[in-house]
């Protein structure tokens, strides 16, 4: 993984993606910014926070953040999301365009590679099932979604995805699903949403707000569902069937997280973390 | 011209039967169950899903009443993304999209209409209107979630 020639073959692959991602996206720019992700562990009750090829945790709700240990090759690839199952103590998975997906046990101390069984290790979005430990869920750049019921070992594809690539995907409990869940897949222009039997993509309500950012929804009432947009933060209490702009003081946020406890977690574009504790109305840092 | 059109029916079903039972699936061999589930599905399910599965127009949006319209049973459609159980469950429960503006099954319940072999019989009559490639991957979704027992 570490030779020279592997080195230049996951820059032209990192560079590919950013590439890829300008002419699908239109992005406008010169290169697509990596943007922060956050993700909330409930059986570690800890923040997880991916920034910059970093990886971070919080285990006092965001006033002070651990750096997490990365394998070099790791650290030179381009990787976009961390997620951690909801069961799975100490499990902590991240992915990215070039990375694949890897797994640690062991905060981070050691990882494994869990793309074997995948066709590619473009993976440009990654979600944990939010009941069953075992189950990921991975998007392939231009190809689909594919589901591991195994913890990662093996990958069977499961739908094309919709036709938007996918920067974040989320999954939920609420009720009504067809299977045991929903897959909200987060894309530039909107967020879409596909009971996790993947029997369609559907689109969520009108949100015209500009680029969509992020998802996260409310862990004791699923339905309660948070969207991170260039216009800032918008709401529904239907899971997605309509959105209502969040009014107050609602930062630009770019990823969102939410604890059993009921707080909302945001970080803005410099990966600094807010936190609210009244469904987005207002926010503080956490030292406030 | 009604004999030839028996016949022809009879032939396809023969050849799906085959085929499906050369790649391990569908879980009924019986060819004879096969026409019984053609004959359940013109009965009970074509006015809705069409005579060959086709489904009705824009079903994957809300029609002006807000309910999602009935689906294709084809490769086209998401049928062959469902378990054997799920399939059961859907004819003998019924079935409405959460996000339907109206309270009714869209899908109505079979199972006062239907004895439970009828209900298996026209889930592995729609296997015949899927791709090899997608009557593999729901016998591998079926494998955890099989037809319930009560059905056999």
């Amino acid at each position: 993984m570490n030779n020279p020639a592997s080195r230049f073959w996951r820059t032209l692959l990192l560079t590919s993606w950013v590439v890829a991602s300008l002419g699908i996206a239109g992005v406008a720019g010169a290169a697509e910014e990596a943007l922060p992700s956050l993700s909330y562990d409930r059986t570690g009750e800890r923040l997880i926070k991916a920034q910059a090829n970093q990886l971070f945790k919080s285990t006092d709700r965001g006033e002070t953040w651990q750096e997490l240990p990365l394998p070099e090759a790791v650290k030179e690839g381009q990787w976009v999301t961390a997620s951690v199952p909801a069961t799975a103590e100490q499990t902590l998975y991240i992915a990215g365009p070039s990375i694949g997906v890897q797994r640690s046990t062991d905060h981070g101390k050691t990882w494994q590679e869990l793309d074997e069984d995948l066709p590619s290790e473009n993976v440009i979005a990654l979600a944990t099932h939010r009941q069953q430990a075992e189950t990921l869920y991975a998007v392939i750049a231009d190809d689909g979604l594919y589901q591991s019921e195994d913890a990662g070992t093996t990958w069977k594809k499961m739908d094309s995805g919709p036709a938007q690539p996918v920067r974040r995907l989320v999954h939920s409990d609420m009720e009504g699903s067809m299977q045991t869940g929903w897959l909200y897949a987060v894309s530039d222009d909107a967020v879409r949403l596909s009971m996790d039997c993947f029997c369609g993509w559907r689109p969520t309500g009108e949100l015209d707000a500009g680029r969509v950012y992020d998802v996260a929804y409310d862990l004791d009432a699923p339905e309660r569902v948070y969207v991170a947009t260039e216009q800032g933060l918008w709401r529904s209490d239907n899971g997605g069937q309509e959105w209502q702009s969040v009014t107050g003081d609602s930062p630009a946020l770019v990823a969102l997280a939410h604890s059993p406890a009921g707080t909302l977690y945001g970080l803005n574009r410099e990966g600094e973390l807010l936190r609210s504790d009244d469904r987005g109305q207002t926010w503080t840092p956490p030292d406030a | 011209m009604l004999r030839r059109w028996f016949l022809a029916t009879t032939w396809l079903l023969l050849s799906a039967a085959g085929q499906a039972m050369a790649e391990g699936s569908p879980s009924s061999s019986d060819t004879s169950r096969l026409e019984e589930g053609e004959s359940i599905y013109q009965q009970y399910c074509a006015s809705c899903h069409g005579r060959q599965g086709e489904g009705m127009p824009n079903w994957e949006r809300q029609n002006a009443q807000g309910e999602l319209p009935a689906p294709p049973h084809g490769p086209e459609g998401h049928t062959w993304k469902h378990s054997d159980a799920m399939l059961y469950r859907i004819v003998a429960e019924g079935w409405r999209d959460p996000w339907n503006k109206t309270e009714r099954l869209t899908m109505p319940a079979f199972e006062d209409a239907l004895a439970p072999a009828e209900i298996r019989s026209v889930v592995n009559y729609l296997k015949t209107l899927w791709t090899p490639e997608q009557r593999r991957h729901q016998a591998e979704e079926s494998e955890g979630a099989p037809f319930p027992t009560q059905s056999e």
